[in-house]
């Protein structure tokens, strides 16, 4: 709470100097909740550990998620994320570290911060007695939020459940199970959403009817924090993406910037005539690679030898003209979060 | 600071200022009638079921063996007999309610959505324990009017019985809850009612007053706290009983607050349970 007890303001300018004067990341974290005006983080996560036994499901976390934001914790399967969102959501309460939803100590002030949280476990549940119908009733009241019937079945229509909303959740489809869950979660209408691997062992139907339902409570100012080891989840949805493996974050960018800074451009371009590899060195590129006589694909590394200006594909042809070299077709991509991915892990020397 | 975000952080601020405005009991009484509701679903095997093998007991010791008897302990055979199978029912019920329905939350993971909404681990506790002891009274009640039909006269003291049967209930729920909250599997949960609750209440006389019994076993009995629970209920309903009414409030009592207590620190430490 202490750091959002004042409304500090400081300039971007000197919080990057502040965060250089304290140096860590721990402290850039705390220095960037205080310089967001007026308010603290949704999710704050600081110096987070969590051992079962002789494994470290979590080191030392430190993590801010900005309110409003859809935010992907991405990792392989045992990276740590089901774990950090077992002790943000107070399901696991015994972990060293401190954690914070909208300011509020996710164990000192627990009433609270639960209340701001909707979670849609990583597990399939259900509720062996009861009906959706009935199942929604209850889990509203358990937030005591008094349960709203004309609410329950706007709910059941909107998640397609309504034709089995009176059948044991138990006989439910995986798919409509998973939408219940999901249901249940925002039945108390959240501040904050956990979703832990959402469309693990979903359709695609059902997955993209999910995700506008992501971006829709986005929309409505809810906080989305999501754990996925779909990097293309992670593509579609996030504003921000965290990268986590071995219970440690290894990197926390924006989405855009992460694929600035990693992804690698490519051009494919297919000549007239076959091409002599003497011109390789004029189209000057980090990479080249003959895929046929007369395709080439160049490739340009974020950081690297060839300045961006140099990157853009109109400098590209005009080398190749330059060269002598008549262009006929054209495609062009960047690196997929997956490549980006690969690489990330590779440098730190995990394993995928 | 985008307008996204100055929404986002309204809705935490107006969210967190509802969630401090309640005490979380409100939530505790839908978790109670939740639970009542999830027996009341399965009315057959929660309620009919337990009355029905208790009404097996009357007839084959009540009439077969009770007819032979012309009394027991100072009361007709009938009499004596009633309240016995009333608390091994209550016992059971309440047992076998908190254990299977929080078990099976367990192995169903519907458990997660109690345990992270706001509901206190005391909420939580009472929530079940409340639920377990409407069945108990419920299957005993039902009993007593069944019996009552067949001619027996157990009123002697209905406040004090009523009393005693709420304690021994709860601290069975309770001891219920406790045992669900450790157990891994079925079998751990049926160990309780299978291994403790049946032979310790049918030696702790319900079917014969321990004056019966050798010397050195009246002794041995009095260190079965079965006996006592079993005692208590009769010396409500009929004003006689093996050992005295002060014992077996002090027992029932002293179970009932171990109980309490071992569900709450299992509850708190969340072992097989938040991990």
């Amino acid at each position: 709470m202490s750091i959002c007890l004042g409304q500090i303001e400081i300039g971007r300018g000197v919080k990057s100097d502040l965060a250089s004067i304290l140096h860590g990341e721990r402290w850039e974290a705390l220095v960037w909740s205080m310089t967001e005006k007026g308010g603290c983080s949704a999710l704050s996560l600081r110096g987070v550990s969590k051992r079962y036994g002789k494994l470290t499901a979590l080191d030392t976390v430190d993590l801010q998620v900005k309110p409003g934001e859809i935010f992907a914790l991405l990792g392989p399967n045992g990276a740590g994320k089901t774990t950090a969102i077992g002790c943000a959501s107070g399901l696991i309460q015994d972990f060293e570290g401190q954690i914070e939803i909208g300011g509020y100590d996710v164990r000192k002030d627990y009433r609270v911060t639960r209340r701001l949280v909707g979670l849609v476990p990583q597990e399939l549940n259900f509720d062996g007695f009861f009906g959706a119908r009935e199942a929604l009733f209850f889990q509203s009241g358990y937030y005591g939020v008094k349960p709203d019937r004309a609410k329950i079945e706007g709910m059941l229509r909107k998640f397609s459940l309504y034709d089995k909303a009176d059948t044991n959740t138990r006989r439910l489809s995986g798919g409509m199970k998973r939408r219940l869950m999901v249901c249940k979660a925002l039945m108390h209408d959240p501040a904050v959403l956990f979703l832990d691997e959402p469309t693990a062992g979903v359709d695609v139907e059902l997955r993209e009817d999910l995700w506008k339902v992501v971006r829709g409570l986005r929309d409505e100012g809810v906080t989305i924090v999501l754990t996925t080891h779909y990097l293309e989840e992670a593509e579609q949805l996030a504003d921000r993406i965290g990268i986590i493996n071995g219970g440690k974050i290894l990197r926390v960018q924006p989405r855009e910037e992460l694929m600035l800074e990693l992804g690698k451009r490519w051009v494919e371009l297919s000549f007239a005539s076959d091409v002599d590899r003497s011109v390789f060195a004029e189209l000057r590129a980090d990479r080249i690679e003959q895929l046929n006589g007369r395709v080439l694909r160049i490739e340009y590394d974020p950081g690297g030898a060839i300045s961006q200006e140099e990157h853009a594909v109109g400098a590209i042809l005009d080398r190749a003209r330059a060269c002598g070299l008549v262009v006929v077709d054209i495609r062009a991509g960047r690196s997929s979060l997956e490549d980006i991915f690969k690489d990330l892990l590779r440098d730190k020397g995990g394993v995928v | 600071m985008s307008s996204g975000s100055q929404l986002a952080t309204e809705r935490i601020r107006r969210t967190a200022e509802a969630a401090k405005g309640s005490s979380g009991w409100y939530a505790a009484w839908i978790l109670f009638r939740r639970e009542i509701k999830r027996f009341m679903v399965i009315l057959g095997q929660s309620v009919v079921s337990p009355v029905i093998t208790t009404m097996l007991y009357f007839l084959v010791f009540g009439f077969s063996l009770g007819s032979r008897l012309d009394e027991m302990g100072g009361v007709s055979y009938m009499d004596f007999l009633t309240p016995g199978l009333m608390m091994m029912s209550l016992i059971n019920n309440s047992f076998i309610n908190s254990a299977f329905s929080f078990f099976l939350t367990k192995v169903h993971g519907s458990v997660v959505d109690v345990l992270v909404s706001p509901l206190s681990n005391l909420q939580i506790m009472v929530a079940y324990t409340a639920a377990s002891l409407v069945r108990g009274l419920m299957t005993s009640v039902i009993i007593w009017g069944i019996a009552a039909a067949f001619g027996a006269n157990t009123l002697y003291d209905p406040l004090l019985t009523i009393v005693f049967m709420v304690v021994v209930s709860c601290a069975f729920s309770l001891f219920g809850l406790a045992t669900a909250v450790v157990s891994k599997e079925f079998e751990h949960v049926n160990l309780v009612p299978n291994f403790v609750v049946v032979p310790f209440t049918f030696l702790g006389g319900v079917f014969y007053s321990i004056s019966l019994l050798p010397e050195m076993w009246q002794t041995v009995a009095l260190f079965n706290p079965f006996l006592y629970m079993v005692n208590g209920i009769r010396y409500g309903m009929t004003g006689v009983g093996d050992v005295g009414i002060v014992s077996c409030f002090l027992v029932s009592g002293v179970f009932f607050l171990l109980s309490a207590g071992l569900a709450l620190t299992l509850l708190k430490s969340g072992k097989n349970l938040r991990n």
